[in-house]
């Protein structure tokens, strides 16, 4: 994985295992790799990763279960908000860009519409 | 709890020239700290102090709450420890070396670590390629159980592929408790392994810092550390 090195990198990977779910890499209920394992995977130190960790636990994204390990919640409204969330993050990324670019909001609109429909004519598939 | 590494008032002059002053600097167990300067800073002669090979110095020194030379020595594993063998040697043999000096060297860790960076047992330290060299030092320091571990430009002739062999070994291979401190003036080396950093600049630290907190304010490491040179290095 590569990492934006201006952001600090527990926050990276908290967004990796929400996109993980989100995509169903990693489905409601399994456990998520142990902390060293993530740690090699990763590349990074094991306590970026326990602090990733305890912010989803803390979100209720992951619940901790004593001796066991770390698992995906069952509580699919949770999940729901936590994908809205990330939608959420997109969205106001791809807005600041376009209103750096000075684009108004009905530009902006128009803009995107006038892309889904090229996309789906053009059959890009990337 | 004790700290893994307490330094006040360190000050070390060498041949009548100031080499470190004024240092105080506190490091707490389980972290991976990176010791940013540029060449000729002061980070080797620091090193070498808190490793206990370089003595007469002011202030005092504490790693893992002991204090004598001999005692740190015991607590401390430094990547320049084998800076003295015999370059005849061969890596199989560095492990029996280090078994006899430090008793708690690990043979079995050392073998693995040699395999997993490709190290030859049979080969001659001085036939060793520079990366290799390096490799070398990187596996007989991880392979002692220490409180703190003190790797000096670990990845200075290191391609792209070793290093990150080389980033997987010092993940794998250092306690959960012990103190990682690595020396670097390539801070992208080694950032994302990073929880804080200490920069030194003319002969003492000026700034210790989390990475988290520098990264939260949108900076990366590297641009913190080059702020403290105003881009007067190059190499």
């Amino acid at each position: 994985m590569e990492f934006d090195d201006k952001v600090p990198i527990y926050y990276q990977i908290e967004q990796y295992i929400n996109r993980e779910i989100i995509v169903g890499n990693l489905a409601p209920g399994d456990q998520v790799p142990a902390v060293r394992q993530l740690a090699l995977t990763l590349t990074v130190n094991v306590n970026t990763i326990q602090r990733a960790l305890a912010e989803l636990i803390r979100d209720g994204i992951l619940v901790s279960e004593r001796g066991k390990g770390n698992f995906v919640t069952t509580d699919t409204a949770v999940l729901a908000q936590m994908k809205q969330r990330v939608i959420e993050d997109e969205l106001a990324e791809t807005y600041d860009h376009l209103a750096g670019l000075g684009m108004a909001p009905a530009e902006m609109v128009a803009a995107l519409e006038g892309y889904i429909k090229e996309r789906k004519e053009g059959g890009s598939h990337d | 709890m004790t700290e893994a590494l307490a330094i006040q008032g360190l000050g070390y002059r060498r041949n009548q020239k100031q080499i470190l002053k004024d240092i105080n600097l506190t490091l707490p167990t389980g972290q991976i700290v990176g010791l940013l300067g540029a060449n000729g800073a002061g980070k080797t002669t620091l090193m070498r102090l808190i490793a206990g090979s370089a003595i007469n110095f002011r202030g005092a020194i504490s790693v893992a709450g002991v204090t004598t030379a001999p005692q740190r020595k015991a607590q401390v594993s430094f990547s320049a420890q084998m800076d003295g063998f015999n370059p005849s040697w061969r890596v199989g043999q560095v492990a029996d070396v280090m078994t006899a000096l430090f008793p708690d060297f690990r043979t079995a860790d050392f073998l693995q670590l040699a395999q997993l960076l490709a190290l030859d047992q049979k080969q001659r330290i001085k036939r060793l390629s520079k990366g290799n060299q390096r490799k070398l030092q990187l596996a007989v320091t991880l392979s002692r159980r220490a409180s703190l571990y003190l790797l000096d430009e670990p990845f200075d002739g290191i391609d792209v592929m070793t290093r990150k062999a080389m980033l997987s070994s010092i993940l794998r291979w250092t306690p959960e408790q012990a103190t990682l401190v690595i020396s670097d003036h390539h801070v992208s080396d080694i950032d994302q392994l990073l929880d804080q950093v200490v920069v030194i600049k003319d002969q003492t630290v000026v700034a210790q810092e989390a990475a988290d907190t520098i990264r939260t304010q949108g900076q990366s490491i590297e641009a913190y550390f080059e702020s403290f040179y105003g881009g007067e290095q190059h190499d």
